[in-house]
Order: structure tokens, then sequence, then C-alpha cells
């Protein structure tokens, strides 16, 4: 299986992206760490994100760089009697109401250390 | 040399919707209806196009076929006379905005009514690229084993409709139809569950009503 397929290449390449431009607009000479925040809901594995991150920075100033990832949850609650649960399990099971779910799907780019 | 640290606050997503969104608008002057064809490798999401291709008398049907390589899929649905064309990812495991945007720079939407965009086959990675559709299907079949549905529980919840195929081949391999439906049900309440045997014939009338009524409803 080649490196390129896992979807969390795409993602990878969205933060170098992000972190270049943020790198450029502060005439940054290395980038030391980058901090992101992830909902819980997107097909993310994380230690596969960090991993893709190294390969996609190799050879640009954010070489090396830690990826820092902040998993964030979904809000997920019955709308019938509002039991608050961690995952999506579809269906409540006190009542049999259905589940509400906000967020969980965001990614954004936090924070980004750099030397300029 | 000294650090420095910067409150980004970058959308890293927002590229992605941005096409996506771009998509539907030139899909929705167009007055084409877009389905986004998920689902598992071998599942049956060509033969779907393919026998859908046939029996949907009165309306033009385009098709955009995703995979990372190979253009078998596109020859297949090419074969019947529709537009069609083939969308290498290259490597990826999944259509993006991007590559579909790019495919409908160059696809004529002209009199066309409904436009299947069949998604490089797996329940992970496609799920939360949007592509500017207006519905999702979702297709899996009896022989990924019976709980497939329960182990991807994210794509189906995202589906309007949830197709599980190949039932006649249950008993054989051991499956649990029920279970599939249950799971299908319980992920996602509102989604239209169909129990399918595309080479038998089972199911394909219910969802070729489901697709007439969206096509209808778009006309109206």
């Amino acid at each position: 299986m080649s490196l390129d397929f896992v979807h969390e290449m795409s993602f990878a390449s969205a933060i170098l992206d992000a972190v270049m431009k943020v790198a450029r607009e502060n005439n940054a000479k290395r980038v030391k760490s980058v901090h992101v925040v992830i909902g819980n809901l997107l097909m993310l594995n994380p230690e596969q994100l960090k991993f893709c991150y190294d390969v996609v920075t190799k050879g640009t100033i954010a070489e090396n760089s830690k990826l820092e990832i902040e998993v964030v949850k979904a809000k997920i609650e019955c709308t019938n009697c509002g039991k608050v649960f961690d995952e999506y399990v579809g269906i409540c099971d006190e009542c049999g109401g259905i589940l509400k779910v906000e967020g969980g799907k965001e990614m954004f780019l936090k924070k980004v250390e750099m030397e300029v | 040399m000294h650090r420095i640290e910067v409150d980004a606050e970058m959308d890293l997503l927002e590229e992605n919707r941005r096409l996506a969104e771009k998509n539907r608008e030139l899909l929705r002057k167009k007055n084409v209806v877009a389905i986004n064809v998920m689902g598992a490798i071998g599942s049956g999401k060509t033969l779907l196009i393919e026998k859908t291709v046939e029996s949907l008398k009165g309306y033009r049907v385009g098709a955009i076929l995703g995979d990372v390589i190979a253009k078998d899929d596109y020859e297949r649905v090419a074969k019947h006379g529709v537009k069609a064309m083939p969308l290498n990812t290259g490597k990826e495991c999944h259509l993006d905005a991007h590559l579909v945007h790019h495919a409908l720079e160059d696809f004529d939407l002209d009199g066309i009514d409904v436009l299947f965009i069949e998604n490089v086959g797996n329940l992970i990675c496609p799920v939360d690229f949007d592509l500017g559709e207006n519905y999702r299907v979702v297709m899996v079949s009896v022989t990924e084993g019976d709980d497939v549905v329960g182990k991807h529980p994210e794509i189906f919840r995202l589906a309007d409709v949830i197709i599980i195929n190949k039932v006649a081949l249950a008993d054989a391999v051991d499956a649990n139809v029920d279970k599939m439906v249950e799971d299908a049900k319980r992920l996602n309440p509102k989604a239209k569950v169909i129990k399918m045997d595309l080479k038998k014939g089972i199911g394909f009338d219910e969802w070729m009503e489901w697709l007439r009524c969206v096509l209808q409803s778009r006309e109206g």
C-alpha cells in the first residue's frame, strides 16, 4: 500500500499550506510547533495525521516541527430525554429518542510557534 | 533569531467547503440533481448506476466515476450510451470537492437531469469530503459481514439512502440482513434503507421510486 493511500495525507497537506501561509506572513525562518484542533467525529486518526505531517513537512521550514493535536468532542444528546452521549449511537438507549449531534467536524489551525 | 507564537485560527476545511458550495451552485443553476454514491469496494455501486441508467426512462443521466487508478467503472457505465467521465485520484482514497470541481469544468451538464458521482470504494475516507452533492447514497453488501454497518457509524449517519445489497447471498455468507437493517435505522432514523439484490432484481424498484421522487420534487 502506498504511503499516500491514507486520507490523513490530505488533511496534513491542508495543515502545511496554512502553516506556510502564517510562516510567510511572519517572515519565519523555522516553524517549531503547530497546534491544531480537530473534532472527534472527523474520520481522522491523530497518530496517522502526525505521521503524515512529518512526511509532508520534509524539506520545508516546518521540518521537524511538533504537531500538537487537540481533539474536541461533539455535543451529542437525546432530542427526547436530553441524555448526553460520548459517542454517536443513533438511538437513545434510555428512551429510544433520536440523538442530535452538534460539532465534531471542525478542524482549524490554532497556533504556530516560529523562529523569526 | 527569536521565537514567536501566533494565534492563527484558520479553518482548515474551509477550502473544501467553499469548492463544494461552488459545485452545488453550478449544479443548481443547471438544474442537475447530484448523487454521491459511496460504499465499500465490490458492494455494487457501479452496477447500481448501470442498472439505473437502463431503467430511468424520461431522464438523462450523467456519471462521474471515481477510482484511484483504472477506468473500468467508467467503461462499464459509458457503454450504456450516457455522458460519463472517469475521475482518477492518483493515490487518494476519496474524491474531494476540488477534484469534482475540475471534473465539472469539463463535464457538459446541459441536458443532464441527474449526475451520479461514484466515490472511491471505502467507508471511511470519503465521509468528510462534501463534493457539492444533493444526496448521499451509501451501499454495502452482505458479503462484507453483517457487522459492516455498525462498524462505520459516521458514513451511515450522514447518508440519505442506505442500500444493503446482495441479500440473496445472505445465507451463503451467514449474514443477518435484519441486523444490518436495524443498525442502519438506528444510526440514521431519517434515511431510506433498502434491502437489495441487484442481480436478482430485489429492492431495485424501491430505489427507482426514491430516485423518481427526488427528480420530480426538483421539477416541482
